[in-house]
């Protein structure tokens, strides 16, 4: 068990609540360094939240987030986790990049304002460094010629595989994906799984929350099968998604197409 | 397959023509009216470029911009208090709408001018003056139209930022944003789009309503316009001039709003509609020019 790395994302008995409603009841999980894993569940199991509360979007109630080593959005104090301010947590977001469901591009700037703002702004990197790594990236997800479009102007897949191409942009060590193709008609789902894919085998640590059971099959490693605020489930895909014999995974896979 | 593609003819609106023909008829009619009555009209010819009414209009300007600019950036202050989750900066906020929005700008503009019965001499230490020599009708106008101003300025700059996608704070957050560089760089500008066109409804406001300043001795437009005709006794005449200047100046702000629209509005789907005169000059015009018709681009503007 010692040649075990250190995990890039580990997260201990998370707990939070929207009011009254509890929607992550203890979850507990472990990402290493170049894995992929996939969270799965009927909608309201708090997969998305829970991908949410990674990057501190939203504030936790119990338990705790490592990512890289680092406590994510508080500081541990005589046992008890006091709440970092905006500034702090801002800090270990870089670390992650997030990609939405429903995009979420700036409107206002090109596809090259998109990918340089984080770099620039944030970073306070020189703007012909981001520049470049904005062309290489947008070459990677194969956009090369649409830099200077706005989003509006691009299909919702193109607009997808832009946001991706931002986050890297901040050159993450985890990157999240919400539901990534939820939003996507159907012929552009794949354009956009075939880049995670490659992200994937370019040794990305990733955390994806997806209805994708083909993808979870083919390209995670480990798969996470989320139901009323806790991870009922969990292993290879192989374990999970054919042999399982756990009565709610085999009640939720029964009700997706694969 | 040409042979079945028979041409749209656009629906001819006849009502339009007509009713348009009517209305022209009533206002030659209203502007006989007033040509024939008793107005000296060389008069106002005269007045119209008088040094004296020019600098009062400079004034009107001026005051109506730098208010204009202090209700923006109170605006925009307050706004964010507003919506901040700290509840003491919130409060202050809708303090500040409710003491200023609540009560009339000519009686702030009184309580300003008149500030010297309350505090006859400031004093902070290292300076002290008397407040009859600091609260100028300028400075008192300045104060009472732009901190008034900024009330409304509030709610135009709050809607305009609720109107911003949370997604779009989600992703500013997500790339390491504070709060306040999202605000700035990324919900802002966005929320300029549906701020700009009530901002534009206020400045034209404001320039009319900074002729209550006039009541304060403030010498703008209006307030010269009087001044001549206490004198000459050329009432209407004046106020002509005056009527004139004001619908000048508001004509041209309406057409600067257009482009600032415009350029606020980029990278939007939906462009800003375009104007009236814009659209007559693309359907009398070019449809015509463009002979038969073919190809008649209907509001051929992009």
């Amino acid at each position: 068990m010692s040649e075990t790395p250190t995990p890039m994302l580990r997260a201990v008995n998370v707990h939070k609540s929207f009011g009254r409603h509890e929607v992550l009841r203890g979850i507990s999980l472990e990402v290493l360094p170049g894995e992929v894993m996939c969270l799965l569940g009927p909608s309201g199991s708090g997969k998305s939240t829970f991908l949410r509360c990674v990057n501190h979007l939203e504030t936790t109630d119990r338990g705790r987030i490592y990512v890289d080593d680092e406590l994510i959005g508080g500081r541990l104090h005589n046992g008890k986790i006091y709440e970092l301010k905006d500034k702090a947590i801002c800090k270990s977001r870089v670390k992650m990049g997030m990609v939405f469901q429903h995009f979420n591009l700036f409107p206002h700037m090109t596809v090259l304002g998109n990918l340089i703002e984080g770099p620039v702004h944030v970073k306070r990197e020189p703007k012909e460094v981001a520049v470049d790594r904005a062309r290489t990236l947008l070459a990677r997800v194969g956009l090369t010629d649409k830099e200077d479009n706005y989003p509006r102007q691009l299909s919702g897949g193109q607009q997808q595989r832009v946001a991706i191409a931002r986050a890297l942009a901040m050159e993450p060590k985890l990157m999240l994906f919400d539901e990534p193709t939820s939003a996507l008609d159907p012929e552009l789902v794949g354009e956009v799984l075939s880049v995670m894919k490659d992200l994937a085998q370019s040794g990305m640590t990733m955390l994806v929350v997806t209805h994708e059971i083909g993808f979870a099959r083919g390209v995670a490693h480990k798969v996470g099968l989320m139901d009323g605020g806790v991870i009922v489930e969990s292993g290879s895909p192989a374990d999970v998604l054919d042999n399982s014999s756990n009565e709610r995974t085999r009640s939720f896979l029964s009700k997706v197409p694969s | 397959m040409t042979d079945d593609a028979e041409q749209v003819v656009p629906l001819r609106h006849y009502g339009r023509w007509i009713s348009g023909a009517i209305i022209l008829f009533l206002l030659w009619l209203l502007v006989l009216a007033f040509a024939r009555g008793q107005i000296d009209w060389p008069v106002v010819g005269e007045f119209f470029m008088a040094p004296v009414l020019l600098k009062g209009l400079g004034n009107t300007i001026l005051v109506t911009c730098l208010s204009i600019l202090i209700g923006l950036i109170l605006g925009v202050i307050f706004a964010i208090m507003r919506l901040s989750s700290n509840p003491v900066t919130n409060m202050v906020a809708s303090l500040y709408i409710w003491l200023f929005r609540g009560t009339p700008v000519y009686l702030q503009l009184l309580i300003w001018f008149n500030l010297a019965l309350v505090f006859p001499e400031i004093n902070l230490g290292f300076w002290h003056a008397r407040m009859v020599d600091v609260m100028t009708p300028f400075l008192a106008a300045l104060l009472g139209l732009g901190i008034n101003e900024g009330a409304y300025m509030t709610e135009i700059v709050r809607g305009g930022i609720i109107s911003v996608d949370r997604g779009q704070l989600d992703a500013a957050s997500a790339i390491g944003m504070t709060r306040l560089m999202a605000m700035r760089r990324i919900v802002l500008p966005q929320a300029m789009r549906v701020i700009i066109p009530p901002v534009g409804n206020e400045f034209i406001g404001l320039l009319k309503t900074s002729s209550m300043a006039s009541a304060i001795a403030y010498t703008e437009l209006l307030h010269r316009a009087q001044l001549i005709y206490f004198v000459n006794a050329k009432v209407m005449e004046l106020l002509m001039v005056a009527a004139g200047w004001y619908l000048i100046v508001v004509t041209i702000l309406t057409i600067i709003q257009t482009y600032i629209e415009r350029y606020f509005s980029r990278g939007q789907s939906h462009e800003t509609e375009p104007s009236l005169l814009s659209r007559l000059w693309v359907n009398l015009i070019r449809r015509r020019r463009a002979a038969g018709g073919a190809a008649a681009q209907q509001g051929g503007y992009r």
